[in-house]
Formats: C-alpha cells, sequence, structure tokens
C-alpha cells in the first residue's frame, strides 16, 4: 500500500475508539437534553447531537501536541478530544469538580492538557486562537496542529475570514474546520452565506477547500486525514466543510419554528452512528454485540456522571478570588 | 419547430470534493456556474429556443439565475422563458439530477445540458432516455462531459432542439458500462474501477495503490482520470465499438504514468491489457472492496456477491458541439445579410 492508502485504512481499535466516541457524545446529549428540562441545568445548552462524525472524523487524526478551539456547541469537540465526560457534565451543572471548577458551564468547557483551548461562546472567536496555537507548533517545530471548529454564522464572521488570511500568509498548520448545520441560530445559511458553500472561500484565501458528508464518519476521516497529513508537513492551511443537521434546537428551548422534516430525515436516513454500524459490521470489521457492549458501557458512564454530577458541591466563596488571573 | 424547449441541469456540489486538497484541482464557484446558465440563455434566445426548463437546488445556482431574470426586467427581456423544475423535494443527493431530468424529458424537452464532471454526466444519461444530452464540465474528472464555453454549448443545444441542424450525424450515441453487484447495478460514461479499499469514505479515487481492475468504455491519450491509464497503452476512442479492459498491479512490469486526476501524474503498474467486447460478461477479480464509477467510489461489495462489468451500445445520445456548429456553417444558419427581425442577431447578458 502507498501512504496514502496506509494513512486512510482504520485499525478495529481506531474504529471501536471511532465508535465509542460517537456513542459517548450522543449519549451525553441525549442525557443532557432529558436533564436540562427538570430546570437544574443553569445557563444555555447548545447540543451537538447528528454532528458526531465531524468532531470524531477530525479528532481521531490527532494528538497531544494538537490543539482545538471550539464553539458554543461544543461538547462533542471536548468528548472527541479527550476531555473527561465527568468533568464535563459537572462543569455543565456548575459543580466545584467540573472541568473549570463550575465557574464557566457548558458554553467555556476547556481542559488545556488536553489541547482543548475551550468552547466559546463568541460566534466566530476560535478560528484567531488557533492561528496562536498554530503559530507557536510553526515557532517550536513540535508538528502540531491546530484545528478551529466554527459554525455557518461563524463563517461570515470577520474573525473567521481574517483568521484564514492570517493561516494562509504566515503558512500555518491550521485546519478551519465550518460545521455547516444549516443554520446560523434561526437564520438558513442557504440565505446568509453569500458563497453558498463555505468551501468556496478558501480559494480566496488561496488554501484548498473541501466539502465533506459530515454524517460519513469514514468521508470525514479521510479529508481530516489528508489536511492534518498536509498541515503537519508545513504545506499550510485547510478549509473543510462539513454539510449536516443538527438534531435538536439552536439551543435548548428553541421551538425551532423555522425548520420542518429536516430532523426525522436526517435520523432515520442519515444518521452517523447508524451508517458507521451498518458498514463496519457488513465488512465483518466489527460485530453487532460488540458495538452493543459499547453501548452499554457508554450509557453506565453517562448515568455515572450525570449521579456524581448532582451529587457534587457547588464552587463556595473561597473559589471567587481563584482562576481569576493566569501567570505566564 | 416552434416550441423548442432545452433542460439544463447544474450539479451544485461538482468541484469541490478532497481532490482540492490532495492534489490542485480547482474550485468551480457557484457563481460561475449561473453565470455559465445565463450565458446559455443568451445563446438559446440566439437560434431561437423558446423554453428553458432549469433544475432547481439549494446551492444557490438556481437562485442566482432567478435574481438575474429578475434584474433584466422580468421573463422575456432577451432571454427565452425559463421554468424553474420547483415543488418536488430537493434532497441535496445525486437523486435531485435525477428527477429534474426525468421531469424535463416527461415535459418534452429536446435536448438536456448537465453541468458537472463525469459523475453528473452519469446520472443524466440515466435518466434522459433518448432526449440528447450536452455535458459540459464544471468538474474534475472530466473524460466524458467538455470542457467548453458555455455560449457555445448553447449555441449547439439550441440549433439541435429547434431541429435547424438535424440531430442525424450530430447526435450521437455514446457507450456504457453497466456494474452488477448483487441485486444492484450501476453504469459508468467512462471508466469503471475495482478498489481494495472497504469503505466509500470521500467517494473520489486519487490512490491508484488500491486498484485492482480497471474497464473503459473509451479511453483517450489527451484526457484526465483513471481511462488515462490506458489511454497511453491501448487508446479505444468514443465512437468505437468496443472498450478496453486491464489489471492493475504496483508489481506488473509495465508501468505508465497516467494523469489519473488534476495535477496527479502516478505511476500504475498494468497488466493483461485486452478489449471488451460489447455485450460480454467481465467478472471483477477481487472478492471484496468497492467498485469505483467514473472515478467516485460507489459500490462496495462483500465476499460471494462477485460483481460483474459488462460495456453496451446503448449510452446516451450526445450532442456533438464540434459537428453542430460545422453543420450550421455549412448550412448558413448564424449568417446574417441584413438587420434581422426576430430574434436579435447579437444578443448579450446585461444587467
Amino acid at each position: 500500500m502507498t501512504e496514502t492508502a496506509e494513512r486512510n485504512a482504520l485499525t478495529r481499535e481506531q474504529l471501536l475508539s471511532a465508535y465509542r466516541m460517537m456513542r459517548a457524545i450522543r449519549e451525553f446529549e441525549e442525557r443532557v437534553h432529558t436533564e436540562f428540562a427538570t430546570g437544574e441545568i443553569p445557563g444555555f445548552v447548545h447540543l451537538y447531537a447528528g454532528e458526531e462524525a465531524s468532531a470524531v472524523g477530525v479528532c481521531i487524526n490527532l494528538d497531544d501536541r494538537d490543539t482545538i478551539a471550539s464553539t458554543h456547541r461544543g461538547h462533542g469537540h471536548c468528548i472527541a478530544k479527550g476531555v473527561d465526560v465527568g468533568e464535563m457534565m459537572a462543569e455543565i451543572y456548575g459543580r466545584r469538580t467540573g472541568s473549570c471548577h463550575g465557574k464557566g458551564g457548558s458554553m467555556h468547557i476547556a481542559d488545556l492538557s488536553k489541547g482543548m483551548l475551550g468552547a466559546n461562546g463568541i460566534v466566530g472567536g476560535g478560528p484567531p486562537l488557533i492561528c496562536g496555537t498554530a503559530l507557536a507548533a510553526k515557532i517550536r517545530g513540535t508538528r502540531g496542529v491546530s484545528v478551529a471548529f466554527f459554525g455557518d454564522g461563524a463563517s461570515n464572521q470577520g474573525t473567521t475570514l481574517e483568521a484564514m488570511n492570517l493561516a494562509s500568509v504566515w503558512n500555518l498548520p491550521a485546519i478551519f474546520v465550518a460545521e455547516n448545520n444549516g443554520y446560523a441560530e434561526t437564520t438558513s445559511s442557504t440565505w446568509s452565506v453569500a458563497s453558498d458553500n463555505i468551501a468556496d472561500r478558501a480559494a480566496g484565501f488561496g488554501m484548498p477547500g473541501v466539502i465533506v458528508d459530515g454524517f460519513d464518519f469514514f468521508a470525514v476521516h479521510e479529508a481530516a486525514s489528508e489536511a492534518i497529513t498536509r498541515a503537519r508537513a508545513g504545506a499550510g492551511p485547510t478549509l473543510l466543510e462539513m454539510k449536516f443537521t443538527r438534531y435538536f434546537g439552536h439551543f435548548e428551548g428553541d421551538q425551532q419554528t423555522y425548520r420542518a422534516g429536516e430532523v426525522e430525515h436526517a435520523r432515520a436516513e442519515l444518521d452517523c452512528l447508524k451508517r458507521f454500524a451498518a458498514r463496519v459490521t457488513q465488512t465483518g470489521e466489527l460485530t453487532r454485540s460488540g458495538l452493543d457492549a459499547i453501548d452499554a458501557e457508554v450509557a453506565a458512564t453517562i448515568d455515572r456522571a450525570v449521579a456524581e454530577a448532582k451529587a457534587a458541591p457547588p464552587p463556595g466563596e473561597a473559589d471567587l478570588l481563584t482562576d481569576v488571573y493566569v501567570r505566564y | 419547430m416552434g416550441d423548442a424547449m432545452v433542460g439544463v441541469v447544474a450539479n451544485p456540489l461538482s468541484g469541490r470534493d478532497i481532490r482540492r486538497l490532495v492534489t490542485r484541482a480547482s474550485v468551480f464557484p457557484t457563481a460561475e456556474k449561473a453565470n455559465m446558465i445565463q450565458r446559455m440563455l443568451t445563446a438559446f434566445h440566439a437560434v431561437g429556443v423558446q423554453r428553458v426548463l432549469l433544475g432547481t437546488d439549494l446551492g444557490g445556482i438556481s437562485a442566482a439565475v432567478c435574481r438575474a431574470i429578475g434584474r433584466r426586467g422580468g421573463p422575456g427581456a432577451g432571454w427565452p422563458e425559463v421554468e424553474f423544475l420547483d415543488g418536488q423535494p430537493i434532497r441535496q443527493t445525486a437523486q435531485d439530477t435525477v428527477d429534474a431530468v426525468r421531469r424535463m424529458v416527461a415535459a418534452g424537452a429536446h435536448v438536456i445540458i448537465c453541468l458537472g464532471g463525469d459523475g453528473t454526466a452519469r446520472v443524466t444519461a440515466s435518466a434522459a432516455g433518448d432526449v440528447p444530452m450536452l455535458a459540459l464540465s464544471t468538474g474534475t474528472n472530466n473524460a466524458f462531459p467538455a470542457v467548453r464555453e458555455a455560449t457555445i454549448a448553447g449555441l449547439a443545444a439550441g440549433l439541435v432542439a429547434t431541429g435547424a441542424v438535424p440531430a442525424e450525424g450530430v447526435v450521437t450515441r455514446a457507450k456504457l458500462l453497466e456494474v452488477r453487484a448483487g441485486d444492484r447495478a450501476e453504469t459508468a460514461l467512462v471508466d469503471v474501477a475495482v478498489s481494495t479499499q472497504r469503505h466509500v469514505g470521500t467517494r473520489a479515487v486519487w490512490d491508484p495503490a488500491t486498484l485492482t481492475q480497471l474497464f473503459c468504455a473509451f479511453a483517450e491519450p489527451d484526457v484526465i482520470g483513471l481511462s488515462s491509464i490506458l489511454g497511453q497503452l491501448s487508446p479505444v476512442a468514443r465512437h468505437e465499438p468496443h472498450g478496453v479492459t486491464a489489471r492493475l498491479d504496483t508489481q506488473a512490469p509495465v508501468q505508465v504514468l497516467a494523469p489519473i486526476a488534476p495535477g496527479l501524474v502516478m505511476p500504475v503498474g498494468v497488466r493483461g491489457i485486452e478489449p471488451m467486447r460489447p455485450g460480454a460478461v467481465y467478472p471483477v477479480d477481487a472478492r471484496a472492496g468497492i467498485v469505483a464509477v467514473d472515478g467516485e467510489r460507489e459500490l462496495t461489495f462483500e465476499p460471494g456477491e462477485r460483481p460483474t462489468v459488462r460495456l453496451r451500445g446503448d449510452g446516451p445520445r450526445c450532442v456533438d458541439v464540434p459537428a453542430v456548429l460545422a453543420a450550421s456553417a455549412r448550412l448558413g444558419l448564424l449568417r446574417r445579410t441584413s438587420p434581422a427581425p426576430g430574434p436579435p442577431p447579437v444578443a448579450r447578458i446585461g444587467r
């Protein structure tokens, strides 16, 4: 096999890991959806269900050298980059045991030890951040890459466009992953994105732009693998556009009067987990019973995460003055 | 013909696959696809086409044409009447092209133009029946569609649609490769390749090391794509009745440098080249893997399924653009001796 074919062939362990991560994200999000309705979770949550193949198909190619920047819809990116789900759940519940000691909540989960620069409430906030970490990796010669996930709304933000320009002129090991789920909050991307395809904008910055079926783990993995290999080799940034649908509203509580029928169709016909399972069992690479065992294991992990989060204490008065400043 | 009608369908996703990343394939922006359609509308009007059926999409192509019609002051201002084929679900898959082409056939379109790559042409051909088609390149691997100015294509399609140039001699039937695996079937207009890869992934084929077998309806020495592998070793023209097949093997003593994708000239090992007889059934050797049609991984197969490939002579009827315009010159169809009434002799795109 050539280098390319080897790079894109997945081992059994990688396939198991990919399924486990995608299932963990789905289970996590569906559980947060249910728990949020009880009123116990403070603040806003934006759920990633439906988009799992993007986070996992990209992050499975990354290691500890690499950093990612996320969005307000960041739980999936956190899990795919290896952030502990127990700490994430505690953070969402605002508990002292959370990833950020309960001070950030859903939209600010970060774990620098995993290269997860943070979920981000600023639309278009992530792309400039990865120009910094990608420049650091380039100067230090670590061969690390940085990935910014952002949505179709953020693709229209100046910060995103400036970051793509900077990444290209500095020839940074940066990957821009546009997660086009069709709506910026409630505004259709077919109306708001003037180039229609976000990937088309890459040409203006002198970088490759590729459209990927965001429901298909194998397509995402292959495209991301090529983009990341290219970036590590010093050949510069890439823009990948994932097209898919989010299964829940923009935020929990969104009445979704702006769309109809898409989610049902996607869940029934396009779902990344169903497609992945059908494919790997058909080829004989994995067995249905093996996947079922992962489902059970993941469900137990999420149950435990919720129970522990609910039982954990909130931050106390003494925590008010910690984590305020960072010593560089 | 007083009611000349042309159908136009454009693939909003063509020209954006992974080959932008792994090679230096060109990007074909939505705006340019919409511009091409507008240039065609001008050409259609110039030669008397009265009605155009346009496929709809969520990629912004039909929307841009619709806006352009509005800016020109509405229908009838120097362009034919354009009917947008809306009112049915847009799935953002190849099915949209099939649905649009079927509606064009049912409505009685005289010519159907498709904008896309080899994949789009294949899908259009599958639904066009006996209606002549004209494939224009806005994709990546373009062995079948021509890279050609849309205005010229529009003139040729219009001259055939109106009957000004008779179809005989300028509309020719292409060959077709039929792949069967169990109860599933696919067709290809140019090539069928067998790969040992297990997953369809990003669809495009750009790594020849995974390929084990290649079947070509035609193999021209000057095309891009997988058929170029045999185009340099055993060329077969589009009009010849036979095809050509071979086994691909990285260890084969005969290697050919082939432009298998834009910006990618790779050494490919080839052995066992033989002509493909029309109608004969050729089995696929590999036990399991993927069949790629016209450069796109499409059909997965498992042990026991053993796909077969067959060359057929009853492919789509295709408009030969140079032949149409040569006939037009012979017949003096675009010649004017004085400013003529009716369609303007010079039509321009203007805002």
